[in-house]
């Protein structure tokens, strides 16, 4: 075996199976007579170990959902069986549709993307001066942006609550919406301006030169740039609007109750109906699984690459 | 097309001045080199023409019109950017198309004008390539092409070729050249790059720390630069210099600290004698004199095929000579060597003027 200066990846492995064989206790003398043949069981062990692994690892992390989701599709009388086998049945969501929760799981939806919009429509712009101009106290700025976000949101509750009291909003979409724009905002501002921070300036000089005005050049060249940071961030804004629990529940009653919010109602009124709770706990997931799958290859690609020299 | 007119144009950057009241004409049609070392100002003036930077003073004219204040869209002046900032998200006959869609030109006529102007570049098998699938030569002309597409008043190149590799860099070097006799659009071209400038300028403007050191046509900076920097600048390998004090009685000559005797041109030089001096000679105008030759010990020789570069040391400073002949010298070895005394240059030891 010649050692070159770049070993290959066969090498580097035997090279690692020989160390690591004393301590397995694997012969002296067979290890010496023949470095490779001893070393073969581990290395199909440690070939394999790493997607075993990965496996193993699945699995744990997604047991709590699968688990969820069997819990759905079960008859209603025999959640609680720990037969493995059963037959499926869609009685639990039907269930749900005829109830209340439709209208709840709408309100998620509309407050969602209500909110994920008109974040992105004040953060982005945000970002991008915060990204390409340079004022006085633009750190600062940037810094207060985020304080918004390190603060309990608990601090907030009592403030909410009274301020929406006064103006009319409790208990509606638009004020539900509002509440996570102030949260959504920060997020959006960080995550954006990072975004466009990659964008080279350049790009825009360019699209200057060629007749664009400041405006033009940020929706033609630079937003399409920024791109899958955008679709990134929107999906952020959405599944933490999505899953937010505590204010949907201290600023809600009954009108613009969310999906999260109402799922406890099975625990409260109906009894502990554990078909219906995993049943709209599984469409409260649905949605988030979606959006990012259809963002996904937004997410993953990388627009940039080809535009300037490296 | 048109003329451009820089007057008194100055940059500073908070109180830092870079660029310090700039005098310029460069008429209709001429292809004009900035060049200097990095940090010279060269760019931020090229930016300023092209409305990418403010200016803080004076006034930049286009044909009659005055541009300083004007946004780049409404200058009519078309760029090439030194990474050719094509929009990666865009393929290639779009970026080509990209201004004259601005323009709200008709379709049918875009389609024309990026047909056109691929053909002349050579680009039209590419039109729906985006940037990412094309090599550094292929970017580089299509953002020439961006750029011609328009039909400019002028055109800014801010050292296109410096991300080239050499052998391309000389290709495209000819196609910019062929392009600008074709189009006879003003341009100004930005590079650091002396042969450059010189392979490819009308008039080439030698700038440093934001002053204009020299403005003349590539034979005249090289034949008479007007002082040691520009002298120092301009030719490759660069020109030798020798300090000493000149001597005017008899034929003049130059006297280094070491008592060797270099020769000038017959004409009186603006200095008196006995004046601390600095004598440059090109590598190029040495040639071998067993008789008059001063004696140069003899570092690296360096045979080209053409002709031989020779490094040598002469009165203790290092010299370059490129000599018509082979040469089969040996380091350590001495050789006589003879700057020509016609094509001798003299200057000032302090303010680096020239003095004949």
């Amino acid at each position: 075996m010649t050692h070159s200066a770049n070993p290959t990846y066969d090498e580097l492995e035997r090279a690692q199976a020989l160390a690591w064989s004393p301590l397995t206790g694997a012969l002296p003398a067979a290890g010496a007579a023949d470095p490779v043949a001893p070393a073969q069981p581990w290395r199909f062990a440690r070939r394999h170990a790493r997607a075993a692994a990965a496996l193993v690892l699945l699995l744990v992390l997604m047991f709590p959902f699968l688990w969820l989701v069997q819990l759905a599709l079960r008859p209603e009388n025999d959640v609680f069986s720990d037969e493995l086998l059963f037959t499926p049945t869609l009685a639990s969501f039907a269930g749900l549709l005829q109830g209340n929760f439709a209208r709840s799981f709408g309100n998620s939806l509309l407050v969602s993307t209500l909110s994920t919009a008109l974040s992105l429509a004040i953060g982005v712009p945000a970002a991008y001066a915060l990204a390409r101009w340079n004022f006085k106290a633009r750190s600062q700025v940037a810094l207060w942006i985020l304080v918004t976000r390190m603060a309990p949101p608990i601090a907030f509750t009592i403030p909410f609550f009274l301020a929406y009291r006064w103006l009319g909003l409790q208990d509606t979409v638009i004020g539900l919406a509002i509440v996570y724009l102030t949260f959504n905002l920060a997020i959006v501002i960080w995550l954006m301006q990072t975004f466009f921070e990659a964008v080279p300036p350049a790009m825009e000089e360019a699209a200057y030169i060629d007749g664009c005005g400041v405006w033009q050049a940020f929706w033609r060249v630079t937003l399409p740039l920024a791109a899958p940071g955008l679709a990134a961030t929107a999906v952020l804004c959405f599944v933490f609007s999505w899953n937010d629990f505590f204010y949907a529940l201290i600023l809600t009653r009954t009108e613009a109750i969310t999906a999260p919010v109402a799922i406890v109602n099975f625990l409260q009124y109906e009894g502990w109906e554990w078909s219906r709770i995993a049943a709209a706990g599984t469409l409260v997931m649905a949605p988030v699984v979606v959006f990012t799958l259809v963002v996904r290859k937004w997410l993953v690609q990388g627009l940039t690459a080809g535009g300037l020299k490296d | 097309m048109a003329s451009i007119e820089l007057r008194q144009l100055a940059k500073r950057y908070g109180k830092t001045p870079v660029v310090h009241g700039i005098d310029l004409h460069i008429a209709d049609g001429e292809f004009v080199a900035l060049v200097g070392p990095s940090g010279c100002g060269k760019s931020t003036l090229l930016r300023m023409i092209a409305g990418l930077e403010e200016t803080s003073g004076g006034e930049i004219l286009l044909g009659e019109r005055r541009i300083d204040a004007v946004a780049p869209r409404d200058r009519d002046i078309a760029m090439v950017f030194q990474n050719y900032a094509l929009y990666p998200h865009m393929t290639v006959a779009d970026n080509l198309g990209f201004s004259l869609r601005l323009q709200k030109l008709k379709a049918a006529e875009i389609r024309a004008r990026i047909a056109e102007v691929a053909d002349i570049l050579g680009l039209s098998a590419l039109l729906e390539r985006k940037p990412g699938q094309l090599s550094g030569g292929q970017r580089q002309r299509v953002a020439m092409g961006r750029a011609i597409l328009r039909r400019p008043q002028a055109f800014l190149f801010d050292e296109p070729l410096s991300n080239l590799d050499a052998k391309l860099r000389v290709q495209v070097r000819t196609e910019i050249k062929a392009l600008h006799q074709r189009l006879r659009t003003t341009t100004v071209y930005v590079t650091h790059d002396q042969v450059e400038a010189m392979t490819l300028a009308d008039r080439i403007v030698v700038l440093k720390d934001g002053r204009i050191e020299q403005v003349g046509t590539p034979l005249e900076l090289y034949d008479r630069p007007g002082n040691a920097f520009v002298a120092g600048f301009i030719g490759s390998p660069a020109m030798n210099f020798i300090p000493g004090r000149l001597q005017l009685d008899g034929a003049p000559h130059v006297l280094t600290d070491d008592g060797l005797r270099l020769p000038l041109p017959a004409a009186a030089p603006r200095a008196e004698h006995g004046a601390r001096v600095v004598y440059g000679a090109r590598p190029e105008h040495f040639t071998l004199d067993d008789d008059e030759g001063v004696a140069a010990e003899v570092r690296v020789v360096e045979p080209t095929g053409s002709d031989t570069q020779v490094a040598l040391r002469v009165a203790g400073h290092e010299v370059i000579a490129q000599l018509r002949e082979r040469v089969s010298a040996r380091p350590g070895e001495l050789l006589r060597l003879k700057p020509q005394a016609a094509q001798a240059h003299l200057f000032d030891a302090g303010s680096g003027q020239r003095l004949n």
